[in-house]
């Protein structure tokens, strides 16, 4: 069974009537496909286990600007490029590249090179990704790599991800594996030849509520082994595993009278550091006359300090032989991000959008106080300028 | 000790905004899960809205790849939701 | 202490001189740094397009034109590059010529299959290479013989990372760092204090760092035996070419020197790769700070700014 969900002719009420058996598809499809009239619908890969009916190419553009009292400003530009691109029905391939200047809590070490042929010049970060799908009668496999590169640490994944959908389509089951090896060569000569491997497994389920309203509840264990400590953070010695449970649930509700969609999601993170965080953002998705739509957006981040996180004065609490990192990453805090997204689309698949968010961490925000002191608030604002087209 | 004492009671305050945040949050998810009041679950013909664009679970995969990127590297929390994605240096 | 003028570093990067280059500005506002590093740069494409080999009308292609024919009428700005190529001559005691250039015709690198040219072909060349025969003075030069010819390859982008800076600083810049392929020049150090980090590339692994150098004024050079080369039977041979004997030299896998200039700086461990195994008593008889790396891996230097511990410790 295929949903065809391209903009066409609209159908007859009478051959919706009809429609009440799972082999009238084609025909309901179209006419839930006239009904919506929106461009450029592709289904949810979640729901319909097909290859999406149209390509999509996509750019975006971020400027990022972060300060905190008494350190240095960092600004970072960020274009990525993505692209998702089906053969036939039963085949999909997609992938994404990001260009960055932004690398780490604190700036770039080197702050130039000097050599003979002008290579290497700068701390950048490319990262890319790939994923082919392959459909099989309401099974997705998915096989996929990834890779991010700047001078000190490289990292490639490859990963596997299987999701079956129930007959009514209505319940997507997941599972994913992935494994992942990371090499760190710090600039300042403090670790040479590091390496790091992590394995990861996913386990989750999507399900339909109703004609309005979807949930997806997903579990992930990680496990990783090697090299974890900041070479740039004196002092800074991690342990050599780290084991990660993170459970996130995202729920999704149409509200037909505003015409607007309601996300709201909760991610829970344990983490063998010690650290445990909880993340819930909501986002609301109002659709506007003339082809807009307006998109607020909040989220509250909370987390716990690392067992072995030690408040200031440094280095208080290091000993040799243990566990130790004074950096404020691993502290306890709470952040709070709120913003506006503005979209529009134009015809021919187009849709331009610009957003503008504010970011701000507080050792005061945790959740149940208790933040670690010493702690300088940390803001950053980020303006992002999307373009994409469907074809 | 007396720094230390007072930065304790200023987190006791600013404590509450955090709890405030979670309860105002955890509110919003309970007010439109009790909206939905049964699972019903559509036929084929009444998906139509769980189509929109809003509503897809993988919407603007730029858009996430740089947040989980910015969140990144200012969180110590990384993780959840897809798998094999790549990491970055920052820790 | 809290900053009362809100600065941040502004980053432009560009291409010229067929390398990618960058200048970092420190300014109050982002159109103060767009309007100091726009004027740098147009700076560096305006010395490039001067005494480019590429463009006809350079300064460059019409004196090697009229070799072995009339004077041709030269600036200011040409003078004083062409007294400052005659002071490496000199300095160098022949190794370095701006006449050398001419040796392009037997020495091609990007050749695929790389050839070693003959002796004969070199020998003829050498014949062009005499700095010391060319004629000129204050307002005209002129090249004896058909056939000879200007490179100002070893100085023009050196001298155009100082003429960057002192536009940046004419544009009321006070912290900036000028990166013109790897020949660094900064203007103060960054205005918290905190000197720039420079990394001195690894001659041999992509990417990776042998030092750190920190400078918070002044500038920092490489010369290295991987800008461009071609191995034939297991031999190295790169593009520095000693002008007496026209062949490659060997003994660095690369210099840099800290200098006041990067003009300076970036001729300092030009000469020095030129002086092979001469070139510790030549730059410690120039009072220069230099990091060498020796063929076999092995460092030489006289660097008090370097941070961190370099790796092979360094000798001498």
């Amino acid at each position: 069974m295929r949903l065809q969900l391209k903009a066409g002719a609209a159908p007859t009420a009478g051959e919706a009537a009809r429609s009440d058996a799972p082999r009238a598809s084609e025909r309901s499809a179209a006419l839930i496909a006239a009904a919506l009239a929106l461009p450029g619908i592709l289904p949810s890969h979640a729901l319909a286990q097909t290859a999406p009916d149209e390509g999509v190419v996509a750019m975006r553009y971020l400027d990022y600007r972060d300060w905190q009292p008494g350190a240095r400003r960092m600004t970072v530009r960020n274009p990525s490029l993505y692209a998702l691109v089906p053969f036939g029905s039963s085949l999909a391939v997609e992938g994404s590249l990001i260009y960055d200047a932004m690398s780490g809590a604190s700036p770039l070490y080197h702050d130039t090179l000097s050599g003979a042929s002008g290579l290497g010049i700068t701390d950048y970060r490319t990262a890319g990704d790939m994923k082919v799908t392959k459909y099989i009668d309401g099974n997705a496999l998915a096989f996929g790599v990834a890779g991010s590169y700047e001078r000190d640490y490289k990292s490639r994944a490859a990963s596997f991800e299987w999701r079956r959908a129930s007959a009514d389509r209505n319940t997507t089951l997941a599972v994913g594996v992935a494994a992942t090896r990371d090499s760190i060569d710090s600039a300042n000569g403090v670790a040479r030849n590091k390496h790091r491997e992590t394995y990861d497994l996913l386990l989750g389920i999507t399900q339909v509520l109703s004609s309005d309203a979807l949930v997806e509840s997903s579990v992930t264990w990680s496990d990783g082994r090697g090299y974890y400590s900041d070479p740039y953070k004196l002092l800074d010695t991690r342990p050599d595993q780290r084991r990660i449970f993170a459970w996130l649930t995202r729920y999704n509700r149409y509200l037909p009278h505003p015409d607007a969609t309601l996300r709201v999601a909760y991610r829970y993170l344990d983490d063998s550091f010690g650290g445990r965080s909880h993340t819930v953002e909501a986002s609301w998705v109002q659709t506007l006359p003339r082809g807009f739509t307006l998109m607020p957006m909040l989220r509250y981040y909370t987390q716990g300090a690392a067992d072995f996180y030690h408040d200031p004065p440094f280095p208080e609490g290091s000993v040799q032989g243990e566990p130790y990192t004074a950096d404020t990453r691993l502290s306890a805090f709470g952040a709070i991000t709120a913003g506006l997204r503005l979209a529009k689309s134009f015809p021919g698949g187009v849709t331009a959008d610009v957003a503008l968010s504010f970011y701000r961490q507080r050792a005061g925000w945790r959740a149940g106080g208790e933040g670690s002191p010493g702690l300088l608030e940390f803001s950053a604002r980020w303006i992002e300028f999307g373009l994409e087209k469907r074809f | 000790m007396a720094i230390a004492v007072g930065a304790r009671e200023r987190h006791g305050h600013a404590g509450r905004i955090g709890r405030v945040c979670v309860r105002m949050l955890a509110a919003l998810g309970v007010a439109s899960v009790a909206g939905c009041a049964t699972f019903d679950p559509p036929k084929p013909w009444e998906k139509g809205d769980l189509a929109r664009p809003s509503m897809r679970l993988d919407a603007d995969p730029l858009a996430a790849r740089a947040m989980a990127h910015v969140y990144q590297s200012k969180e110590g929390a990384a993780g959840g939701g897809t798998v094999g994605g790549g990491g970055c240096g920052c820790n | 202490m809290p900053a009362t003028v809100l600065e941040e570093v502004h980053r432009y990067a560009f291409v010229a001189m067929a390398s990618r280059h960058e200048l970092h500005v420190w300014a109050p506002d982002r159109a103060h740094a767009d309007r100091a590093a726009r004027a740098a740069i147009a700076d560096v494409l305006r010395i490039e397009g001067k005494f480019t080999r590429y463009r006809d009308a350079s300064v460059t292609s019409t004196i090697n034109r009229n070799a072995g024919g009339g004077a041709v009428a030269i600036d200011a700005e040409t003078v004083a590059l062409l007294r400052y190529a005659d002071r490496c001559h000199a300095l160098s005691e022949g190794r370095f010529d701006l006449t050398s250039g001419v040796l392009r015709r037997a020495w091609d690198f990007k050749r695929r299959p790389p050839r070693v040219p003959a002796d004969t072909e070199i020998a003829a060349l050498l014949e062009l290479i005499d700095w010391p025969r060319v004629e000129w003075d204050e307002h005209s030069i002129r090249l004896p013989r058909v056939g000879m010819e200007l490179d100002f390859g070893g100085i023009g982008k050196e001298y155009a990372a100082d003429r960057a800076t002192a536009i940046l600083r004419e544009h009321g810049i006070a912290h900036a760092l000028v990166n013109l392929a790897g020949d660094v020049r900064v203007v103060g150090a960054h205005p918290d204090g905190t000197p720039w980090r420079v990394g001195i590339q690894h001659p041999r692994e992509t990417g990776g760092v042998v030092a750190t150098v920190e400078l918070a004024d002044g500038a920092v050079a490489t010369s290295g035996d991987y800008e461009r080369y071609f191995e034939v039977g297991g031999k190295r041979y790169s593009h520095l070419l000693d002008a007496r004997t026209g062949r490659p030299v060997a003994h660095w896998q690369s210099v840099s020197v800290v200098a006041e200039l990067a003009t300076l700086a970036g001729s300092y461990a030009t000469l020095a790769m030129l002086f092979a195994a001469d070139a510790p008593s030549f730059l410690a008889r120039e009072g220069a700070h230099y990091l060498a790396i020796a063929a076999d891996g092995t460092m030489a230097a006289n660097m008090p700014f370097l941070q961190g511990t370099p790796w092979p410790h360094p000798t001498g």
